[in-house]
């Protein structure tokens, strides 16, 4: 018989996994099941290019409808309630039970919601799905001021969005920088006065204490007692990790699903990838969890790999972007280990670059440039911390010389 | 007989083994490669969102875009990695004396 194969969470990390699985194994079942109605699509244009109507619905899809039934790859819009680890089987929200041999959990993550008064905190839109962008979008029309809660990469993404589309922004962060937990603040101080300097207001250091709803409009009180009117609310204030189900059970949780380089889980054939999967890194020599567009894709390949039997390391290189305006920023490795901090360029036309070193060797770095201006550097720094290549620092300060050269072939 | 479509981008030694130059032709952008085996030419934009590719990197036969590394292969213009989806268009390359020529029509 056939094995059956079940990919709960139908994202990006599943779709990458199950057709490496099929690339490898052609007769195996493979089924993913997705709460959602639509076939796993891409979430990073949701807060650009979606909200900015450059792209429409049918642009997201990593591949079409027939590309999955071409390759036997089912998708289940169904709504997985329960998970029974001892006999294998997953039950839905509408009671049916799928059997599978092998297990790959990919339920991605979810938004952490403010918690302020009952009667506005329905009102406060999150984004994370295309059912809420569209919701978003919706309500936006017509609406001049927006209010976003949370200094992130979405919040930050929305704000240059609806900033484009001639909204007034007043973004409220609590903490004393913005992208505060992964981006170094030398970064996030640029990224700052490039939203200023497009009229968008940047609120540091404060928290909301009060929001009030006055016919359509809401006013929101600050811990300082500044007043801001808006028409509109939304929220970025970072995720968790879609584990719910899973509690109570006998797999290994801790800050997502606990996996080890292969992407097992403590429980047999049953394996976690992308957002959701708190995994062993080997360069690193400690578990990280990640939320990327490049993580979810290669995560989900190796666990598709590990899966059909080839045994593979997950140990790429983190990597992530976020696009705000005209500017790309790109963050690579790690950037709070470190001894020594080299700066490469001064101006954002050219792209600037903060490079983190301990003991000579690059542990991240994190850019920002207009469009790609940093990405050919920021990728080459990838390959040096995968290779822990000794760097000589004054050649990464001198943006006349090629970064290639650094690299030994 | 001269043949007209063949546009004059530079000398050989302008572009340095796996690397690349951008060259504006009227409107259009294109890039044009050294590879170890020769010279490529193909469209300088990605095709994922307007990015010059001329700031991408190039490793063996492909070119990774610098915006959000989807990846070509310079040679065939196959898109090879997401969110590169569609293929980028290639041109005939020709050395003549020293110098490179690229067809665009
Ligand atoms: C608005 C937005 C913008 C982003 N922009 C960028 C960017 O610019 N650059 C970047 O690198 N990354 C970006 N990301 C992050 C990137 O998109 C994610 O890291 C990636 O989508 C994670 O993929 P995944 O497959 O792990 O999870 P997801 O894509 O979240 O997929 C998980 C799926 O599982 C489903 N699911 C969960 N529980 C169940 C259940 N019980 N039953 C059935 N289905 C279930 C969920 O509904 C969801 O569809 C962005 C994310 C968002 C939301
Ligand atoms: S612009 Fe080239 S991959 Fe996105």
């Amino acid at each position: 018989m056939n094995k059956k194969i079940f990919i709960l969470g139908g994202g990006q990390s599943a779709l990458y996994a199950a057709r490496e699985i099929r690339k490898n194994n052609r007769d195996a079942e493979i089924t993913i099941l997705g709460e959602e109605k639509f076939i796993p699509y891409e979430r990073p244009p949701l807060s650009k290019d979606f909200l900015l109507n450059k792209r429409i619905d049918e642009d997201l899809y990593f591949c079409s409808k027939e590309t999955l039934e071409e390759e036997k790859i089912n998708y289940l819009n169904t709504i997985i309630i329960k998970v029974d680890f001892e006999n294998n089987i997953l039950v839905s929200e509408d009671n049916k039970q799928y059997t599978y041999d092998t297990l790959l959990i990919s339920t991605g993550s979810k938004n952490r919601k403010l918690n302020i008064n009952s009667e506005v905190d329905d009102e406060i839109f999150y984004l994370r799905n295309l059912e809420e962008a569209n919701n978003i979008k919706e309500k936006a029309l017509g609406k001049k001021n927006i209010l976003i809660i949370g200094g992130g990469f979405i919040g930050l993404e929305i704000a240059s969005s609806f900033s484009q589309l001639n909204k007034n922004i007043s973004l409220v962060e609590v903490g004393n920088q913005l992208m505060g937990r992964i981006i170094p603040n030398q970064i996030a101080d640029l990224v700052k006065q490039f939203h200023e300097n497009e009229g968008n207001k940047i609120i540091l250091n404060k928290t909301i204490s009060e929001i009030t709803k006055i016919n359509e409009k809401y006013k929101i009180l600050l811990n300082d007692n500044t007043e801001i009117i808006s028409d509109l609310i939304v929220a970025g204030i970072g995720s968790i990790p879609n584990v719910g189900l899973f509690e109570n059970t006998k797999l290994k949780l801790d800050n997502g699903i606990v996996t080890n380089e292969f992407c097992e889980t403590n429980i047999k054939n049953v394996y976690a990838s992308g957002d959701v999967s708190n995994f062993y890194h080997p360069l690193y020599a400690k578990y990280m969890r990640l939320e990327s567009y490049q993580h979810a894709q290669n995560h989900g390949l190796c666990a598709g790999k590990n899966i059909s039997g080839i045994k593979t390391e997950y140990s790429s290189i983190p990597w992530m972007w976020s696009d705000q305006f005209n500017l790309n920023l790109q963050l690579t490795g790690i950037c709070d280990d470190y001894d020594e901090i080299v700066e490469r360029g001064k101006r954002i036309d050219d792209g600037i670059i903060y490079f983190f070193l301990k003991n000579k060797k690059i542990k991240g770095a994190c850019g920002l440039g207009i469009a790609g201006k940093v990405g050919r550097d920021i990728r080459i720094t990838s390959k040096l911390t995968e290779k822990n290549t000794i760097v000589d620092s004054s050649l990464l300060s001198d943006q006349s010389q090629k970064l290639n050269k650094l690299i030994q072939k | 007989m001269a043949d007209e479509n063949w546009i004059e981008v530079g000398s050989t030694d302008s572009i340095e083994e796996e690397d690349l130059i951008r060259f504006d032709h009227q409107d259009k952008t294109f890039c044009v490669y050294r590879l170890t085996d020769g010279f490529y030419a193909t469209d300088g934009i990605c095709t994922h969102e307007a990015v010059h590719l001329e700031d991408g990197l190039v490793m063996d036969d492909e070119i990774e875009c610098p915006m959000h590394q989807g990846i070509f292969n310079i040679k065939s213009g196959e898109a090879l990695s997401p969110p590169a989806c569609d293929d980028l268009k290639t041109y005939p390359v020709k050395v003549d004396n020293d110098k490179i020529f690229i067809k665009i029509n």
